[in-house]
């Protein structure tokens, strides 16, 4: 599904920030992307998401090389990837309703009433469908992160990518959060999320890719079985 | 929600016409969300087209009058005897075939007296015991619009010269080449006055959208992340330029023929002559077309140039 080859990016003046990655990512897997601030995990989500071209290698999604996509390719790649940003990227002058409706207006799909059936099929999943007209300045940071989770997975995406998706949630939250992850994972969407929660990773027993100055320092167990 | 879902413009199952109906809808949903952004705009817009309408209007004016000013060029043909019917009948119909004429009119020895006691109102006892026969009659011949210029009327009275029967021709020779150099200055200036005016009017508009659009960044970026085609990202907010730069051009409009009602229309007096166009005219329908064109234009190139701009910045 996901795969690095020999991928290395260096922006203009800094250091490296990824040196020479090789990793795949099986289709349906669940991974974490762990490592210290500052590792390369934010950058590797937008290798894959295509806001980044790597200097060197190939990131390649369903065996298509994101960087050879062109101008008007990229956007229906990223219409099969979710992706729930660190600080959330929503809109601040639209609605809930209308942050989370985007993802499928920007695709032209389904009539209105389809499109109203789906978001709110998704807020209440949730838990939103009672803050569907507010909008995200007067929603707590929790709800912001939820609302965000629902603009990514309202398509059902093939991959969902999500950066410290917990940051600053208790541990309550955090469990919801991370079920919504698992329930989209069980229904088959591949889901990579970059965090350095040491009990998130502990509680999941997923796969974790632990990146360390911009190289891979450990590409998990789940590798192994993958193979197999 | 069913409120909600009433007012957000949402995508038909396809068809032009419902593409159009969305965008046109998420770009009027966009100004209501946007209100102190699009206020900014349309006010810029307005102030830049007001400028510049005002000084079209002053250089119309200006042109008018220079008009009103031309039609005193005249070319005058003296006779020192009373023509008879059939003279003059002869003499205006050869005058009347040649193509730079507009008007010819015969002035009889009577009418001459008549308009020179006119001239010396309050002294006519001046005039005590002068007759009609010390004048002469005349032919007072205006020329159309075109050939008004020097070198025209030199050719024309050259014309005129050859009709049998002519008399003595005048013409205010060195006030109609420095009436015509006046122009030709005045419209020179004003074509660099009002080349300047324009250049500044789309530079200080053309930031403002820049600027605008700039603080709306993330909303480009958003579209983009979540697949949005860049046509898709950049219609709402084309059509948001196009309604700005109308709205723009129209309050502009209004502003104007405020002004010109309130203060302008008649205080124009002594640029003109003629008291029968006293006043300032307001523009020429296709002047105000022109305008509204304009503020379309400016709306829509603003915006067109800003979003090229943006979008690239951030897919790259």
């Amino acid at each position: 599904m996901i795969q690095f080859h020999n991928v290395s990016l260096a922006y203009q003046r800094d250091a490296t920030a990824l040196k020479d990655i090789s990793l795949r990512i099986a289709k349906g897997e669940f991974v974490f992307l762990t490592g210290p601030s500052g590792a390369g995990k934010t950058t590797m989500l937008r290798l894959i998401y295509g806001a980044l071209v790597p200097s060197r290698g190939q990131v390649l999604i369903d065996g298509q090389n994101v960087s050879r996509l062109t101008r008007s390719q990229l956007p229906f790649l990223r219409r099969t990837i979710g992706v729930v940003f660190q600080d959330f990227k929503l809109l601040q002058n639209r609605t809930v309703f209308e942050n989370v409706a985007i993802t499928l207006e920007v695709q032209g799909l389904g009539s209105r009433a389809d499109i109203g059936k789906k978001v709110m099929h998704v807020l209440r999943q949730m838990g939103m469908e009672n803050k569907v007209q507010l909008t995200p300045p007067r929603l707590s940071g929790g709800e912001q992160q939820r609302v965000a989770l629902a603009r990514a997975l309202v398509n059902e995406p093939k991959i969902l990518l999500a950066d410290e998706p917990t940051g600053n949630l208790d541990d309550a939250n955090k469990m919801q959060i991370l079920n919504i992850f698992k329930e989209a994972n069980i229904k088959g969407t591949t889901v990579v999320v970059a965090t350095h929660d040491r009990r998130l990773i502990e509680n999941a027993h997923y796969r974790p890719i632990r990146l360390h100055n911009g190289e891979l320092a450990d590409e998990g167990e789940a590798v192994d079985e993958q193979k197999q | 929600m069913n409120r909600n879902s009433k007012k957000r413009p949402s995508m038909t199952s396809g068809g032009a016409q419902g593409r159009l109906a969305y965008f046109t809808g998420r770009a009027l949903t966009n100004i209501r969300q946007n209100i102190f952004v699009n206020v900014v705009t349309v006010g810029t817009i307005t102030l830049a087209l007001l400028i510049v309408s005002l000084f079209m209007l002053l250089f119309v004016n200006l042109e008018n009058a220079a008009e009103n000013w031309s039609e005193k060029v005249q070319v005058t043909i003296y006779f020192d005897k009373e023509l008879t019917p059939q003279e003059q009948t002869d003499i205006k119909n050869r005058i009347t075939v040649l193509p730079a004429t507009s008007k010819v009119n015969w002035v009889s020895r009577d009418e001459a007296l008549k308009r020179f006691k006119g001239r010396l109102k309050g002294q006519e006892t001046l005039l005590e015991g002068i007759r009609p026969e010390v004048l002469p009659t005349s032919f007072e011949i205006s020329l159309k619009k075109a050939n008004r210029s020097s070198e025209d009327i030199e050719l024309y009275v050259g014309r005129l010269k050859g009709i049998p029967g002519i008399g003595e021709i005048q013409y205010g020779e060195e006030w109609v080449r420095r009436f015509n150099t006046f122009l030709t200055f005045m419209r020179i200036i004003g074509l660099l006055v009002g080349g300047f005016l324009v250049l500044a009017v789309v530079f200080i508009v053309s930031n403002t959208i820049q600027l605008t659009i700039y603080a709306r960044r993330d909303e480009l970026e958003i579209m983009s992340l979540v697949g949005a085609t860049r046509m898709f990202i950049k219609i709402p907010f084309l059509i948001e330029g196009l309604l700005q730069g109308i709205a723009g051009g129209v309050i502009a409009l209004l502003l104007l023929l405020s002004i010109h009602l309130l203060f302008l229309h008649n205080a124009g007096n002594f640029l003109t002559f003629n008291p029968a166009t006293a006043g300032l005219s307001f523009l020429p329908s296709s002047y105000i077309a022109g305008l509204l064109l304009a503020g379309a234009l400016l709306g829509f190139v603003g915006s067109l140039a800003a979003l090229r701009r943006f979008i690239n910045e951030i897919a790259d």
